[in-house]
């Protein structure tokens, strides 16, 4: 017979995680045009955050950091997933990754943790452009706490960026969704500014989305004297922790529910 | 002990719903497949014939699950192929072709790599496997090019190489030669061939008859999302009226020269087409009965006629099936 595999087995998440991480990296390194928004935008983001601020406060290398380190990594954590679908359906590979045993959130998932890594080398690069900028370090009463909710930041974007992955899937036409969504997102959960700025009415969409409560935590680990919501870094940090279980948990049933749906409606070579 | 049935379709039904505006939407319904009963043997080569439109990339699209039928019911090596896809999945082989499908920033080793692993090609065979599948296909030499360099035959190649990666016991192949040049096609037929003796069950979709004639144990013709006819090549010769075709070429026939033609012993069809300035009449005899000196007899008033014997070819019988559903 000519079977190698135990029939009826489907490889192991995490094998299938990983191999699209990999193939997610050599994309990457293939492709020169990533080059502008993952190592030259930051750097211009990084000056030019820098040169706004400069002299503003005590703290305003770290406000320089955050502004630019959220502008650099915002589209790119969020949305590269969900754009990386839109290109399997272009390349017409969507068809032969769907027809794999391997769910296809495995292979999103993969992205995601690619475009976390990436966006994190963004954010790292505007870290040093500014430092370099300002000649010093920047004040930071607990830098690895700033660090680790940075990364943490990242993989509440990316929980969305899940979510919006699976509109790809259903539809040739999610760009068009993540077009209109984009600068309100990126404005509504907090990445330009704090949400406590906006109107009060926006705060309650805003809170929908898991980054809002990360960033939030964030600014209050590295801004002392930061009020955010008021309800402090506690608060927070649950918040954006449960938030982003419950689009994670959403992402699941969203995507058992769309690959149905594509093969009831076969549009999977569409693009 | 294997089921000897692999592929099992019955009263299977394919609805498209196509939609056009935004606010006020117009929706159009298609019906691809309308009823189709099919059975597949373990160890055959099963060819699905039909014209463009006929449904064959449904058909083959449903059985391989990624689509799921409007209504009917589908059951590939014992699996429902709804409810057990994911049981199915690992266990069958799809090559759809084409231009598309393929990672083409990447070479074609990493494609093999990364779907080998999306398919479970155990970690200690992965790279023999590769390197197995793809000397198979001809592409060694090429293993580490990027796809984006690929002529559209190595393309097909590394489609055929995917699909074969993890040992299916059963392949679906749709126009696996399409686009190929006479080499490569010839070389692909040859590892389809090869494939059957590793103990594969092929469900192979073409347009080319006479591949379909090299190939195929039994054959299914679908026309308008029905099969009409299903057998051997042979019995197809038969369902259509006979192993033998007389051609007569004129300058114009009467009908009643073509009724006359019609009434000889042992012709079961005759399809009469425009060749050129002349007609041609096409006759499909049963038995050794009618020979051509009795055409040309039956048409001696004919100064210029061209009356000449062939076998009947397999494009012949799907002319008549597809033409004889048209109608």
């Amino acid at each position: 017979m000519a079977t190698a595999l135990p029939t009826g087995l489907a490889p192991s998440g995490l094998r299938s995680t990983w191999a699209s991480v990999r193939l997610s990296v050599l994309q990457f390194l293939a492709d020169p045009q990533w080059l502008i928004p993952s190592m030259i935008a930051p750097v211009i983001f990084g000056i030019v955050s820098f040169e706004l601020v400069v002299g503003s406060g005590p703290y305003y290398l770290v406000y320089a950091i955050l502004g630019a380190g959220m502008m650099s990594m915002w589209g790119q954590t969020l949305y590269g997933s969900g754009w990386a679908t839109g290109q399997d359906r272009e390349y017409g590979t969507l068809e032969p990754t769907i027809q794999a045993p391997s769910p296809y959130l495995y292979v999103v998932l993969g992205r995601v943790l690619w475009n976390v890594i990436s966006g994190l080398i963004g954010g790292g690069i505007v870290y040093l452009v500014v430092v370099a900028a300002a000649g010093e370090l920047p004040t930071l009463d607990n830098p690895l706490l700033f660090a680790g909710l940075f990364v943490f930041v990242m993989f509440t974007l990316a929980s969305v960026g899940i979510v919006l992955a699976a509109f790809y899937v259903y539809t040739r036409y999610a760009g068009f969704i993540q077009n209109i969504g984009e600068f309100a997102f990126y404005v509504g959960t907090g990445c330009m500014f704090p949400v406590i700025f906006l109107p009060w009415w926006t705060n309650p969409v805003s809170l929908v989305f898991p980054p809002t409560w990360a960033l939030d935590a964030l600014r209050y680990a590295s801004i002392p004297g930061y009020q955010g919501f008021g309800w402090g870094f506690g608060v927070d940090l649950a918040g954006a922790a449960g938030t982003t279980a419950v689009y994670l948990i959403l992402a699941h049933q969203v995507f058992r529910r769309v690959e149905r749906h594509v093969l009831e409606v076969g549009n999977l070579s569409e693009y | 002990m294997p089921t000897p049935t692999v592929i099992e379709a019955r009263a299977v039904r394919r609805v498209f719903e196509s939609r056009k505006g935004f606010l006020f939407t117009d929706v159009t319904r298609t019906e691809a497949l309308r009823g189709v009963d099919l059975t597949v043997e373990r160890g055959e080569i099963f060819g699905l014939l039909g014209p463009n439109g006929a449904g064959k990339t449904t058909l083959t699209k449903i059985l391989s699950t990624l689509l799921i039928p409007t209504s009917g019911e589908a059951k590939v090596l014992g699996l429902d192929v709804v409810r057990q896809a994911a049981e199915l999945r690992p266990r069958i082989g799809l090559v759809l072709g084409g231009e598309r499908g393929l990672y083409y920033r990447v070479s074609a080793r990493e494609n093999l790599r990364y779907f080998a692993d999306l398919f479970g090609v155990p970690l200690d065979q992965r790279a023999a496997r590769i390197d197995e599948v793809l000397e198979r296909v001809g592409l060694s030499a090429a293993a580490d090019r990027r796809v984006e360099e690929f002529s559209r035959g190595m393309k097909q190649k590394l489609h055929l190489a995917r699909g074969i990666l993890h040992r299916p016991e059963l392949l679906f192949l749709d126009e696996p030669t399409i686009g190929l040049d006479p080499k490569s096609a010839r070389e692909t037929r040859k590892l389809i061939r090869a494939l059957i003796e590793d103990g594969v069950t092929i469900f192979l979709t073409t347009h080319y008859m006479f591949e379909a004639e090299e190939l195929c144990h039994r054959l299914a013709v679908l026309s308008k999302g029905q099969i009409v006819a299903r057998d051997t090549v042979a019995g197809l010769r038969r369902l259509v009226g006979g192993d033998r075709t007389i051609e007569v070429e004129a300058y114009g026939f009467e009908d009643e020269e073509i009724e006359t033609v019609r009434r000889l012993p042992g012709v079961s069809r005759v399809v009469s087409e425009e060749f050129g300035p002349r007609l041609r009449l096409t006759l499909r005899i049963a038995t050794s009965e009618t020979t051509p000196d009795d055409v040309r007899a039956a048409l001696a008033s004919h100064a210029e006629l061209t009356v000449r014997e062939r076998p009947t070819q397999l494009e012949d019988v799907y002319l008549d099936l597809v033409e004889e559903e048209a109608n």
